[in-house]
């Protein structure tokens, strides 16, 4: 019995030195996985022809109507590269979780199947006893096969992660040009055509024409800012992969934590901040 | 000419945008000094956002590019996650093959005690285990 004891919290004491705090990587993953904006800003990529239409006549009407069907086109596509990051940084934080690798409750209603029935003849406290080593070695032993799973997932991984960051951020990038050129001539026919209305039987027009374009500037001012948030984010999300990356022999070093959990905060404030926008 | 890489596009795009924009400077400036009239005013400005929706062509065959250049990365990453979901299934598989055990022992009992409900109740709950191991064996 003691020689049971003495055992198990020996196997505790090597339990709490062998497991890496993964905590910091689940945040971060948590937290990447949930990107805003990418989405969004490629919905409004698709529906530029919607909001440009009422400015458009003629020839820069045809063109814009075949622009619209290409977006359309690549729509899918375009929502595709995004989810393939999702999907890793879900699953990147499915592996660093608490509960992906724990079979104590596999142990616990085992061992409570035993304790029930004392006609199979074992002792209650012996086991508890048992159950609780049991507990302690799969622990250790999927902990370390959690962090060796970790750990080339995040080797494996990194590349093609931020070449797809990277590709996501020119997208966004392209839309962000495709918009000034949508704003450009949205505001350009307004501005021109006010100076055109000058008369006093046109008072009314004016004034509506101005009070029409401050609205509008407005909508596109907030539209930049949503454009530079979802990169800023991207950025954020590659430099933190590539800290794990660049670390993967020392995630449970203070030092390398601290950096973490400052990065899943930084995706956090721009993920809040895209969507209260 | 034809436009080959990712980066001509760009550049192209962004000549014709800045193109579109200098047009519209001096033609604000022409009609403020009652240089271009009315008309002629409408035409230009119709050319002006021709050139915008050209660049803006020119930013979807960009994009188009880029999502193409992606194909392979994806399908790395795609095995990269497979990878991960065989070693959390093993672990899944594991669980289920525990709780599995643990309801055998639970029906061993029952049995032994000739209860026919309590028979019952633990046929159910290792039937429901049996279940779990399938679908972990489709877990994908």
């Amino acid at each position: 019995m003691r020689f049971i004891q003495v055992t198990i919290t020996f196997a505790l004491t090597m339990l709490l030195f062998g497991c890496a705090n993964l905590k910091e990587i689940q945040d971060f993953a948590g937290q990447s996985a949930k990107l805003s904006g990418y989405t969004e800003l490629t919905t409004r990529f698709r529906d530029t022809y919607y909001r440009e239409q009422p400015y458009l006549s003629g020839d820069a009407d045809r063109l814009a109507q075949e622009n619209d069907a290409q977006r359309k086109a690549a729509y899918q596509d375009l929502l595709t590269v995004h989810q393939s990051v999702t999907v890793y940084m879900q699953t990147l934080a499915t592996l660093a979780g608490d509960e992906s690798f724990d079979l104590s409750p596999g142990i616990d209603s085992l061992s409570s199947g035993i304790k029930a029935h004392p006609d199979l003849g074992i002792d209650r406290a012996q086991v508890d006893a048992i159950s609780g080593l049991a507990k302690a070695i799969s622990k250790w032993g999927t902990s370390s096969y959690q962090r060796r799973a970790l750990r080339g997932f995040i080797k494996e991984g990194n590349e093609p992660l931020q070449t797809t960051l990277a590709g996501m951020e020119r997208l966004i990038d392209y839309y962000q040009k495709t918009n000034d050129n949508e704003w450009k001539t949205i505001k350009g026919l307004l501005e021109l055509e006010l100076l055109f209305t000058d008369q006093p039987e046109s008072k009314l027009l004016a004034t509506l024409a101005r009070a029409h374009t401050q609205t509008k500037a407005a909508e596109y001012q907030l539209a930049s800012k949503k454009y530079l948030e979802a990169k800023k984010g991207i950025q954020t999300i590659a430099n933190g992969h590539q800290l794990l990356v660049e670390n993967l022999d020392k995630l449970s070093k203070q030092e390398v934590k601290d950096s973490l959990r400052q990065f899943s905060k930084d995706v956090r404030v721009i993920n809040n901040h895209i969507e209260s926008m | 000419m034809a436009l080959a890489t990712q980066a001509q596009i760009e550049a192209v795009a962004a000549e014709l945008t800045q193109c579109a924009d200098i047009v519209h400077e001096r033609l604000m400036k022409g009609v403020k000094r009652k240089e271009i009239e009315r008309h002629e005013a409408q035409l230009v400005f119709q050319d002006e956002i021709i050139l915008r929706q050209k660049a803006n062509g020119l930013y979807i065959d960009a994009a188009n590019c880029v999502v193409a250049n992606l194909a392979e990365t994806q399908k790395s990453l795609l095995t990269t996650i497979d990878t991960a979901k065989q070693k959390l299934k093993k672990i899944k598989d594991i669980t289920a093959f525990i709780d599995l055990t643990a309801d055998l022992i639970v029906l061993a009992a029952a049995i032994n005690a000739a209860k026919p409900s309590a028979i019952l109740a633990a046929l159910k709950e290792v039937k429901k285990d049996v279940e779990n191991m399938k679908e972990a064996a489709q877990f994908k």
